[in-house]
């Protein structure tokens, strides 16, 4: 079963990064090359935009997304070759109602992908991610980690299949589905799917759906935060590990800035 | 100098009545050790003083001076020098410890601490307690070990200096090299003016710290209060003096059956 890191940050130090934002209805085609490695950065997201990605052997590609504006009705479609690497960072800060589907489809033996989803919602926030991931080749492996916090009236929804298909034997796929409500009126949904149709794999999910456990209140307001200090801390613990997956700095205050100004 | 003075406190968990009147006073300077088997109230009394929503004053009083504790929040009661060192302290995942120390720094301070200040806190704190300064950048309290949990309790009191801490089996979980260090903290903590309340059900930690008095708590009351004699008595010779001298039958702890056993299941007039 091949499990090497699906992480590859740091070899991506020395590679030139580029930042693209999408317009309404925009479709961008992005390719990385045989061998080739890539960081992306996009910098808004917007209505009814369509993301096609195409990993060429052996290419890399880191992809992060600062989501701040709607961007509803959007799509983000990956295809992976041979030894192909994807990892996508996905910050959502937007207000209003949005539903982002993603397809990864990884295509060739060896391919392997993560999805790393941060959502915050308030108010009459109303958002769905569906996100989908096929493995149509032998030792391929996926990775969809998703955390949202849920806030006043909001609905999130997090959904999706990681499909193993025919063939794709010693293959392993994870979905972690997070939600965390805050008020009585929110409505939060996980709805993980599997779909497996080989043998000699491995896959699993978890999803959780509730409020900040009584007893890590307790502990935090025992050293003298006040309750609301104390969920601030423990929101911005939940969404803050997105972070790690932009390379610029400033892009990674302004997370936590966005973090902070929501919550 | 503080005192926290319990009167006539009765409480109850589940509407199962636990604590049964309990008297006590503690005086800033003290070091009080607190002793009693499994079951009989210890770590609810230090609960309730700290505040957990769990637990339910049905009667009585606590004041810390003339604050009235049970009017207080949990981070009231904090801010105004209680600490409460917890048996086993929760993980909770992507805290950041040291964010959280911070931050805890910050909520007892008029004034928020610099950055070096506090790192220089910290770096001094773990220092101490022979703690990795890598601990205080994971999520708080995540992955640790038993004995670095309790390390960890100990290392926030160092940084936020209550008036009186409870420390609530602080010594399990930790191996003779840590128990030292820990102690060697009590002790200058105790030098310092700190008053301590401290359950624990072995001896030596106690040896090392020399309290200055004991009291037992059986079936939910304070049966002992007296010099620090007693701990080595009941080290020696466990409870039974207080059946044969005092006339006391201690209840024995009840552990909660399955709502579904065998012993039900198996009778034949259940079935039919």
């Amino acid at each position: 079963m091949k499990k090497e890191t699906l992480l590859f940050e740091s070899e991506l130090i020395k590679f030139e990064s580029r930042t693209i934002s999408l317009s309404d209805n925009e479709q961008v085609q992005i390719s990385v090359n045989e061998n080739d490695t890539n960081r992306i950065f996009i910098s808004d997201f917007s209505c009814g935009s369509i993301l096609n990605i195409s990993l060429k052997e052996n290419s890399k590609l880191q992809l992060s997304f600062l989501a701040k504006h709607n961007f509803d009705k959007s799509e983000i479609n990956v295809n992976l070759e041979k030894d192909a690497c994807f990892a996508a960072y996905f910050a959502d800060f937007s207000e209003d109602k949005e539903k982002l589907k993603v397809t990864i489809n990884l295509n060739g033996e060896g391919s392997n992908a993560v999805w790393h989803l941060a959502s915050l919602s308030a108010n009459r926030d109303n958002k769905e991610f569906n996100v989908n991931i096929n493995h149509f080749a032998s030792q391929t492996s996926a990775l969809s980690d998703n955390y949202g916090v849920c806030k006043d009236q909001s609905k999130v929804v997090f959904s999706g299949c990681s499909a193993i298909q025919k063939g794709s034997h010693k293959s392993h796929t994870r979905q972690n589905s997070k939600i965390m409500v805050f008020d009585e009126n929110c409505d939060a949904i996980a709805r993980p799917l599997l779909k497996i149709d080989e043998k000699d794999i491995e896959a699993s999910h978890g999803a959780v759906v509730g409020r900040i456990p009584e007893d890590h209140l307790f502990y935090l307001t025992s050293r003298g935060l006040d309750e609301s200090e104390a969920k601030r801390l423990i929101t911005y613990g939940y969404l803050k590990p997105i972070t790690r997956g932009f390379f610029d700095e400033s892009v990674r205050e302004e997370i936590v800035k966005l973090i902070e100004r929501r919550m | 100098m503080a005192k926290l003075i319990i009167k006539d406190l009765h409480a109850e968990v589940d509407g199962k009545e636990i604590l049964k009147g309990i008297d006590l006073t503690i005086d800033q300077k003290e070091t009080v050790a607190f002793l009693g088997p499994n079951g009989h109230g210890k770590s609810t009394l230090l609960n309730i003083i700290i505040g957990h929503p769990r637990y339910h004053v049905t009667k009585g009083s606590i004041y810390l001076d003339n604050l009235n504790v049970l009017e207080m929040s949990v981070d009231q009661r904090s801010k105004a020098g209680l600490f409460l060192g917890m048996q086993n302290p929760v993980e909770i995942p992507g805290v950041i410890n040291s964010d959280f120390l911070r931050a805890s720094v910050n909520a007892h301070s008029k004034k928020p601490i610099s950055t070096y200040n506090f790192y220089k806190v910290l770096d001094t704190s773990t220092k101490e307690l022979k703690m990795p300064f890598d601990l205080a950048t994971r999520s708080l309290n995540e992955g640790f070990s038993g004995g670095e949990k309790k390390r960890n309790e100990i290392l926030q009191l160092l940084m936020l200096e209550p008036k009186i801490a409870l420390l609530d089996e602080i010594d399990s979980g930790l191996d003779v090299d840590a128990m030292q260090t820990v102690a060697d903290v009590i002790r200058k903590e105790q030098e310092k003016g700190m008053g301590f309340l401290i359950i624990s059900h072995y001896a030596r930690l106690f040896e090392l710290i020399k309290p200055t008095r004991a009291i037992v708590m059986i079936n939910g009351k304070i049966v002992i209060d007296g010099d620090p004699s007693y701990i080595k008595r009941i080290d020696q010779t466990g409870y039974e003096f207080i059946k044969t001298e005092l006339g006391i039958e201690i209840d024995k702890e009840e552990i909660d059956m399955n709502k579904v056993s065998l012993g039900e299941c198996g009778i034949k007039e259940i079935i039919r």
